[in-house]
């Protein structure tokens, strides 16, 4: 049975493929398209899914959106209509967005794939990410909880799913918080007052919470009340997110907060008012935790379950994640490493499959690479006719290779096997160096990322040796698999680890199972043979601004205009000759011309 | 002031524009957002290059374009800093009124041409035109900006990068095609004017939509306003059981 799963028009459309109750492939529309965030309907996704897998749109049982286009429509209605006439500005633009497209997806699936009508089904958005988070997670029961900013009116839900003995499968969710009230929202308005973008930058909020006091809870606590059936529900007058798609926050938000960042502006943290953005950022993180620590107690004391497993926006918290790990009574914790919108596409896609069609549950893959593969033959060509110093070797030497050029710290794009779905590297397409000092944090900052100094970097470490560097918590292993958790690095090891670890001396680390990522793993020991210590600095590879490289030629063409020392994709090996052919002749022509 | 070269010099349509763009540029909070939308088209220009770079097959086109696109990014960046500049100095927020958009559409941008599918000639003729339409506005930009030497050297230095790329794509079209490049530019000025059509098209359909629907809005809603606004009143906040039946169809949108 091929279920095809699709997310998209809200950010980071993607399509997956889901063959006889395994999924097969899914990508993000962004890594194809080269437009990062694409919300666009994922045409090129669909197409190379349906490529790789050799299958045909005749030959789909089924096709899954992962919300429900109309219920979503009642939403933006109702609340223009609650909002009445402060929404008389929003209304032209919410209808013109919905009724232009978004609610006629069965007729635009139907019509782009050429698949019969009655074939294009839909699940419920919380229901796309509680099957995300549920149906990849190796566990046979537990908790789920799934919490954005908003998916058709739900904006965080809980309940439960089990796998039975027959191969059964059940998803069962108990109740939700409606909007406007939301979290997600919530967490998006201090985005937003921070001077960063939504739905992309939440991150930054929770990278700069580090270096703030939560000085300013009670006034976060202001905004955002509990109720008496132990929910919670946002105080409206402080927003304006639910009546203008203009600004998120009111005047009143900003009289409570003081002056919003000007975005154009760096935050400058040796300031009074830089210090002041960060407490806003620790004191909305320190709420967002306190919350989820308690809906999540609750929600471990009702089902008596050891597994939580979480999806949804919010779950890329891993600050979040593994006080929920330490405080919410469940003893392992997972979130798939695609819990957002594009990882609906897969949940959409597996729920129907279990769920809908009843097939029997199978045992999953439990990593995140579904994406295409890395040709190292079309780099070893350009990077060749651009002359290039360019090298093809064998695995084991190729290996002791890239080992030697990171204990020279070196920095090295790395990309092999097919791509990560998610919104992290987890070792298939990453930027790897040295993590031993803070001048080489601030290189990488300023000469390759180009971003904002009090962001921290990642680091990647083996399973078996992750304890002797990080204080992992029984239980946290599972959430570091894919980079969701944020860890303390131990003491004795910081100084040795200055460029991983965090102002507050924790790490957002990622634990390598050698079944996961095989030359990664031997890549770390080799280094750590080296040095020492085998834990390296693993972030995405991509500039500011871009999707994650994808195909070999976008690695190398980032590889090009960054100050990134030597590239790997594949067996080939490239490092940069600065009278390379490609070069002087593109020089002689702007001398010629201009 | 050194007389204009001859590709620095405006068209005509531009010349006779030159009155609008001095007012709209005489005031800083405009110069701020028009010089952050010139950052952003900039810098999406610079991508769609880059992707350019990244799918031609001809080694020395895809090392022009990478060149090209990192003047793009760098023309962004320029134009990001001395907006945050003006900001500072002017204090200045985002609601500015009347901007002239229509009339003075600023760097070239790729408007919606698919990178991808292009062939390295249809690429190379419409960057050409692009680049072209693009100097021929930064001069008269330049040139009403006497009043602001910063933002003017700004334009001056990326009119000098504008001249290379308007250069660097003609000759190498002459390259690629040397018998038809002619063609390929008529082709992409006649693409240009279609898409300009289809701009004004579907603006002029957006505007005539939200006139339709602010008059419904104001018409029609009021009562299922107020119907709204009662229930949302009955509403308790908190917690909403999900039926199990709820979501046993997946057939439904609704």
């Amino acid at each position: 049975m091929n279920i095809l799963g699709i997310s998209a028009h809200y950010h980071d459309s993607a399509a997956a493929l889901v063959v006889d109750g395994v999924p097969i492939c899914a990508v993000q529309e962004e890594r194809l398209s080269r437009h990062k965030g694409d919300a666009a309907f994922p045409l090129l996704a669909i197409e190379w899914c349906l490529q790789n897998a050799r299958i045909e749109p005749d030959d789909l049982d089924a096709v899954v959106f992962y919300e429900r286009p109309m219920l979503k429509f009642d939403r933006v209605l109702t609340c223009a209509l609650r909002a009445f006439p402060q929404s008389w500005r929003a209304f032209p633009k919410a209808m013109k967005n919905l009724l232009g497209e978004k609610v006629w997806m069965r007729g635009i699936i139907s019509s782009q794939l050429g698949v019969p009508g009655r074939k294009v089904l839909f699940t419920e958005h919380h229901q796309a990410h509680a099957a995300a988070a549920f149906l990849t997670a190796p566990t046979r029961r537990a908790a789920i909880m799934t919490a954005d900013a908003v998916g058709e009116w739900a904006t965080l839900s809980v309940g439960d799913g089990e796998r039975g003995s027959n191969g059964t499968t059940k998803i069962r969710r108990f109740r939700e918080i409606r909007f406007p009230h939301s979290l997600g929202m919530l967490y998006s308005t201090f985005t937003a007052y921070l001077g960063f973008k939504v739905n992309e930058d939440e991150y930054k909020v929770m990278g700069l919470a580090a270096y703030g006091k939560p000085t300013m809870v009670e006034q976060v606590r202001k905004l955002i009340c509990r109720t008496p059936d132990g929910a919670f529900a946002l105080d409206l007058s402080y927003f304006e997110f639910h009546t203008t798609a203009k600004r998120s926050y009111s005047p009143r938000f900003a009289e409570l907060f003081g002056p919003p960042r000007n975005p154009y502006e760096p935050i400058d943290l040796d300031t009074a008012e830089g210090q002041r953005f960060a407490d806003c950022a620790a004191s909305v993180q320190r709420v967002l935790e306190d919350t989820l620590v308690e809906l999540a107690r609750t929600l471990h004391q009702e089902t008596g379950l050891a597994d939580l497993c979480f999806g949804g926006g919010v779950a890329l918290n891993g600050v979040a994640n593994a006080r929920l790990l330490a405080e919410s009574g469940f003893e392992r914790i997972f979130v798939p490493p695609a819990p957002g919108d594009a990882g609906c596409a897969m949940g959409a896609a597996l729920y129907c499959d279990r769920i809908h069609f009843g097939n029997p549950d199978r045992d999953l893959p439990d990593h995140p690479f579904w994406g295409p593969s890395v040709d190292g033959s079309e780099l070893a060509r350009i990077a060749q006719e651009d002359g290039h110093h360019v090298e093809t070797l064998r695995d084991s030497a190729l290996i002791e290779q890239t080992a030697d050029d990171l204990a020279a710290n070196r920095i090295v794009g790395w990309m092999e096997g097919a791509l990560e779905f998610g919104p992290r590297a987890l070792g298939h397409r990453s930027i790897l160096t040295a993590p031993r000092t803070t001048e080489m944090r601030d290189r990488l900052n300023r000469e390759i990322k180009y971003r904002e100094p009090f962001r921290p970097f990642a680091p990647v470490v083996p399973t078996d040796v992750a304890g002797r560097y990080f204080d992992i918590p029984r239980g946290g292993t599972r959430l570091a698999r894919f980079m969701s958790g944020v860890f303390p690095v131990r003491p004795e090891w910081k100084s040795q680890l200055q460029a991983i670890t965090h102002v507050d001396g924790t790490a957002r680390v990622q634990v390598l199972d050698p079944a996961m990522a095989p030359r990664l793993h031997a890549l770390l020991e080799a280094y750590g043979q080296r040095t020492g210590i085998p834990v390296l600095l693993n972030t995405s590879f991509n500039l500011a601004g871009e999707p994650i490289v994808n195909r070999a030629v976008e690695g190398y063409s980032t590889f090009l205009r960054s100050k990134i020392d030597v590239l790997v994709a594949g067996g080939t090996r490239v490092t940069k000759r600065s009278s390379a052919v490609g070069s002087t002749e593109a020089e002689r022509i702007r001398e010629e011309v201009a | 002031m050194d007389s204009p070269r001859p590709h620095e010099r405006p068209t005509a349509f531009d010349r006779m524009l030159t009155p609008v763009h001095r007012w709209i540029w005489s005031d800083t909070n405009r110069r701020v957002q028009k010089l952050l939308r010139f950052g952003e088209t900039e810098t999406d220009g610079g991508r769609d290059i880059l992707r350019a770079a990244e799918v031609t097959s001809d080694p020395l086109l895809r090392r022009l374009y990478l060149e090209h696109a990192i003047d793009e990014f760098r023309h962004g960046i320029l134009f990001r800093h001395r907006a945050a500049e003006l900001l500072r100095v002017s204090r200045s927020h985002s609601n500015i009124g009347f901007q002239g958009d229509w009339l003075a559409p600023g760097g070239h941008g790729l408007d919606d041409l698919q990178v991808d599918g292009e062939s390295d000639q249809t690429m190379l003729a419409f960057l050409h035109l692009s680049e072209k339409a693009a100097a021929s506005r930064f001069c008269i930009y330049r040139d009403v900006m006497q009043h602001d030497p910063p933002t003017r050297a700004i334009f001056e230095e990326i009119l000098h990068d504008e001249t290379f790329h308007m250069n660097y794509t003609l000759t190498q079209l002459a390259r690629v095609e040397p018998q038809q490049h002619k063609r390929h530019l008529w082709r992409a000025r006649l693409s240009r004017l279609w898409k300009a059509y289809l701009r004004l098209a579907t603006s002029l359909a957006a505007i005539l939509g939200s006139i339709l629907l602010t008059i419904q809005y104001f018409v029609l809603l009021p009562p299922f306003a107020w119907m709204a606004k009662r229930a949302a009143h009955r509403e308790s906040a908190g917690w909403t059981a999900v039926s199990p039946t709820s979501s046993d169809s997946l057939n439904r949108q609704y």
